[in-house]
């Protein structure tokens, strides 16, 4: 475990010098990312300023959705963020030498490149996480749920990612393929609650988009039951368990093209 | 005219030579609708109620509108310019004998027509799947403003994409930057293809309408959906024309400095 955490903080140093090499593409992101959370704070903001409620929840409990969702989305960015690189391993046969290294292959490609500019962004969501808690008035178990739920919405993340770079090695495809488990997690930037039936059966338990960003706020507001926390946790570590299966699968096909 | 028809069918059979690619792109597109038709279909379950200046059937028709808009005005291939100017590549057009900007636009409307028929037919999908209340336009004038203002959207969006892509003859790496700032961001939400403009307070709206983003998506849509007219419209497309004579000032002048410090490195 030692060993690991010292390789990804070395991996990560070397990440992060190389971003900040390029300050004003670093600065260009930065704000970029600023203005996407600010615009889409304020949308919520007016509308339901002009609306009251939405889907049977008020304004605050309606951002605290949205920044629940944040913060499970930019941690996965901040670690995960080599996956969006994996495609050129993959084609230029790079991947062997990952392969042949004593060290975790899936632990290299998964975790070999922390974004800093996803970290910068991670301390004012936190803030603004515990402001918007407390204005909910959540209670002890209340806010242990949401924590438990949240680490497994962020198990559940992960085994998206492992799935994903499985993926890329069978069909040598992984931009859409990410960009697509965005736009799908996306739909869990407000409750899974305003969807209709059957997209939101499918978005609570096939693709669990409900559970990894709505259920943990749901239990910080008293909103869940605890049945409902134990199918969440059996969806997290089955998520998990097909993810690995997957990608032990995909490495039985990986033919080293190129290289 | 002969080589750019060329240009035009190489483009589009192009596109074809990704075909997963292409069919994911657009598989992307619906889901980001998807949020928005149900965030909206939300607010207005009680078909009766009127905020923002919309109705349940104005609003679901505009989010459907976006979807059409977007595929006209958002399909492009001009972005690729800032690789070409950073990596050298550029070189390799100002041999040939044909205009760079007519070169580029010609692959933009290659690949709007066919993210046209894509957009048609998804729209077609949803619309059977979703069964929402649709606004009709039928007012032949309306029609009319809003072609017109779809084609300035769609010069403003090509100008915009340009003027981004010469900011690698100064700064090579920050292409994707810059792309990602404006395009991914500011143009998607100010553009009102995340949600209308007047959503916001009047100070808020008047200061974005002054920018030439909500003309490409937002004003055009307002137009379809017979909420701006008058003397508001003629205003509007004013604007709009006057923004594209802005940008294509202001692209001549850039890109003339740009050619004089470029250097095709990477050649």
């Amino acid at each position: 475990m030692k060993k690991y955490f010292k390789v990804w903080w070395m991996m990560s140093k070397n990440s992060f010098s190389m971003v900040l090499g390029q300050k004003l593409a670093l600065f260009m992101f930065l704000i970029g990312k600023f203005f996407r959370f600010t615009l889409f704070f304020l949308f919520l903001f007016f509308l339901l300023s002009g609306t009251g409620k939405l889907a049977g929840y008020s304004k605050d409990q309606i951002i605290f959705f949205f920044l629940t969702f944040n913060l499970i989305d930019v941690s996965t960015q901040f670690l995960f963020r080599e996956v969006y690189s994996f495609r050129s391993m993959i084609i230029k046969g790079d991947f062997d030498l990952v392969l042949v290294k004593p060290l975790n292959s899936l632990f290299r490609v998964l975790m070999g490149g922390a974004d800093i500019i996803d970290l910068i962004t991670i301390p004012p969501l936190v803030i603004l996480i515990i402001i918007y808690g407390i204005h909910l008035h959540p209670t002890f178990v209340g806010i242990l749920l949401y924590l438990i739920l949240l680490i497994n919405g962020f198990i559940i993340a992960t085994a998206f990612h492992i799935a994903i770079l499985a993926f890329a090695i069978v069909t040598l495809e992984i931009d859409h393929a990410v960009m697509i488990y965005r736009d799908t997690t996306n739909l869990g930037k407000l409750p899974v609650d305003i969807y209709k039936e059957p997209l939101k059966g499918l978005l609570t338990y096939l693709v669990p988009v409900g559970v990894m960003m709505s259920l943990p706020a749901k239990a910080l507001m008293g909103l869940t039951s605890a049945m409902g926390i134990v199918v969440a946790l059996t969806i997290g570590i089955t998520a998990m368990f097909l993810a690995l299966r997957f990608w032990k699968s995909a490495l039985t096909k990986y033919t080293s093209a190129s290289s | 005219m002969k080589k750019y028809l060329q240009i035009f069918k190489i483009s589009f059979e192009e596109e074809f030579a990704y075909r997963l690619n292409f069919i994911l792109w657009r598989v992307r597109n619906v889901l980001q609708i998807l949020l928005t038709f149900f965030l909206w279909s939300s607010v207005y379950t009680d078909s009766t109620r009127q905020i923002f200046n919309y109705d349940r059937t104005t609003i679901l028709t505009y989010v459907f509108g976006v979807m059409i808009v977007r595929a006209l005005v958002f399909s492009a291939r001009a972005m690729d310019v800032s690789r070409d100017v950073a990596n050298g590549d550029l070189s390799n057009y100002l041999l040939k004998p044909i205009n760079y900007f007519k070169y580029w636009f010609t692959r933009d409307v290659a690949s709007k027509v066919l993210n046209m028929l894509f957009a048609v037919i998804e729209f077609t999908l949803l619309f059977i799947i979703l069964k929402p209340p649709f606004f009709l336009q039928t007012n032949m004038l309306a029609l009319l403003a809003f072609l017109v203002s779809i084609i300035l959207a769609i010069l403003i969006y090509f100008l915009i994409l340009f003027l981004l892509s010469s900011i690698p003859f100064w700064i090579p790496e920050i292409g994707w930057g810059s792309h990602f700032l404006v395009t991914v961001v500011i143009v998607e939400f100010l553009s009102g293809s995340v949600f209308p403009i007047n959503i916001f307070p009047q100070a808020l709206q008047s200061i974005i309408l002054a920018t030439p983003f909500p003309y490409l998506v937002y004003f055009p849509i307002e137009i379809y959906l017979g909420n701006v007219g008058g003397w508001a419209l003629i205003g509007g497309l004013m604007v709009a024309t006057a923004w594209v004579g802005v940008l294509w000032m202001a692209l001549n002048v850039v890109w003339q400095k740009g050619l004089k410090v470029y250097q095709a490195i990477g050649r």
